[in-house]
């Protein structure tokens, strides 16, 4: 029954292996046996533990845990009052101790007995007697075990408030509902948006701008690739687009221009699509050019299906010299414009009744249908919501997915 | 995504099957490296049996058109179809990379 720990020091290796971890370490000792607790007071302590509990059974271990807060459990399965097979099992029901490792010493060795320690929630379990040597590389372990759990739930947790964080900043990054308010009241030109990144964070970004003499801005642009890189290259776009402004350049040079800038910044292999558009009210046309962005969709009033615009142009950020086509539609009072970013028309439709064997997705044809079936819907937020609706029962939407719909209320 | 290299007389044809997106990195990272020790100057990307390329996919294909360079090799793309030769075509990538049909 009383495993006497072999006379003598430890092996240097066994002492230096667990260095400082053991000196901060919190054990509690489960025992009825007062001679059995004091060899494991006495072991441990050999090992480099200091801060030791005692518990004569599994009542008086629930309650001392609560103040001593211990990093591991030695317990023993036969005690009276409370037998460490229930007393782990209460243990484990508690959400702090969830992760706590808890090492079974006992004289009970069959294999059924080990099984039942387990189940109620044992981490290991080592038969009596003991063996010194064994027992502190098992305290060792389970000890270097938890520290790693913890360092990587802290940095989890870290990490969870900085994405909660550049979430935040990218958020304020697009406009929100006031400017938008705003923007029609001046302008008449509503806009409905919706802004999904498909990690924690997005490569999508987009915005408006009322000019000085009446006309409006608009674009939307979309970074190669999703996450944390995409997302902090839209920072980076979003101050480049500031700095060059767009007041007196057309939509083709203000591409031009972000692209030169863009070039020089990002890595090789990382690109952004973009479309910038000018919507000039008194002449009733949405000027607009585009790098590999999304083809437009211009509803009339009146008309059965949307019009498609040309999204063609090559990426921002390959080619210094590129330049880009001015393109053009006609945007008269009551029009509809639809921008989005490509993740709508790469939804697979899975059908393979294209003769795609099942590889095809909804592309711009597809969209254009389901943005036609919409169209008798007078209220934007009904058209949108209905059309991202049609979206989502397509297929899984694995992209950051950016919707705008623009309407000229006058 | 796959891919199987045929080493020809004139030149390498890498042909690429499936879809080339973001979760490809290391495979394409592979492929170049095996790209560039073979001796043939001309390397052919053929994606008549590729389905579907996002975005980063495009990316990596840029980024082997470098590495192609840097190794004074010739690199080019072929027999696009279906989604892939759209989102080429929306690219304008032909204006970077030649695209043979």
């Amino acid at each position: 029954m009383t495993g006497s720990p072999p006379p003598g020091p430890l092996p240097d290796a066994a002492a230096h292996a667990f260095g400082g971890l053991l000196a901060d370490a919190r054990v509690l000792i489960v025992d009825d046996n007062r001679i059995n607790r004091h060899l494991l007071l006495a072991l441990l302590e050999r090992g480099g533990i200091t801060l030791i509990e005692q518990a004569e059974d599994g009542q008086d271990a629930l309650t001392r845990m609560e103040r001593f807060k211990p990093d591991l459990v030695l317990l023993d399965l036969m005690m009276p009052q409370m037998d460490g097979f229930e007393m782990c099992r209460r243990l484990r029901a508690d959400p702090r101790w969830k992760s706590l490792p808890v090492l079974v010493q006992s004289s009970l060795n069959r294999a059924e007995d080990r099984a039942r320690a387990f189940a109620a929630g044992a981490t290991d379990y080592v038969a009596k007697p003991i063996n010194a040597e064994e027992l502190l590389a098992r305290v060792g372990i389970h000890l270097r075990k938890r520290a790693m759990l913890r360092d990587l739930e802290r940095y989890h947790s870290r990490r969870e408030t900085e994405l909660e964080l550049a979430r935040a900043m990218q958020a304020r990054m697009l406009p929100g509902p006031d400017r938008l308010a705003e923007l029609e009241e001046a302008t008449g030109i509503a806009v409905q948006a919706h802004f999904a990144p498909s990690s924690e964070l997005g490569g999508d970004f987009w915005g408006i701008e009322r000019l000085p003499d009446g006309r409006v801005t608009v674009y939307l642009v979309d970074f190669s690739g999703h996450g944390v890189g995409a997302a902090l290259n839209t920072f980076r776009l979003d101050a480049i687009c500031r700095q060059i402004g767009s007041t007196d350049m057309t939509p083709a040079g203000f591409l031009a221009a972000v692209n030169r800038r863009l070039c020089g910044l990002l890595p090789s292999g990382q690109f952004a699509t973009m479309l910038t558009g000018l919507i000039d009210p008194v002449a009733g046309v949405f000027h607009y050019a585009s790098a590999g962005s999304t083809a437009p969709m211009m509803w009339h009033p009146g008309d059965e299906a949307p019009r498609l615009g040309d999204g063609s142009g090559l990426p921002l950020g390959l080619l210094p010299s590129a330049s880009y086509d001015s393109r053009q539609l006609p945007m008269p009072p009551g029009a509809r414009l639809f921008l989005y970013s490509d993740a709508a028309i790469e939804i697979p439709t899975g059908d393979g009744s294209a003769g795609g064997g099942g590889h095809e997705v909804l592309d711009e044809y597809g969209l254009a249908t389901l943005f036609a079936r919409r169209l008798h819907l007078s209220n934007d937020d009904d058209l949108l919501a209905g059309l991202l609706g049609d979206l989502a029962a397509t297929g899984p939407i694995d992209d950051d997915l950016t919707a705008l719909l623009l309407t000229r209320r006058r | 995504m796959d891919y199987g290299i045929e080493l020809r007389d004139q030149e390498a044809v890498v042909r690429l099957r499936g879809r080339l997106t973001f979760n490809d990195h290391a495979k394409l990272r592979t492929l170049i490296g095996e790209m560039g020790q073979n001796k043939l100057r001309r390397q052919v990307l053929d994606l008549s049996s590729l389905e579907f390329v996002d975005s980063a996919g495009i990316g990596m294909l840029l980024i082997a058109r470098e590495e192609m360079d840097r190794a004074g090799k010739q690199f080019v793309l072929r027999s696009a179809a279906g989604q892939v030769k759209r989102v080429l075509t929306v690219a304008q990538i032909a204006k970077i990379v030649p695209i043979e049909d």
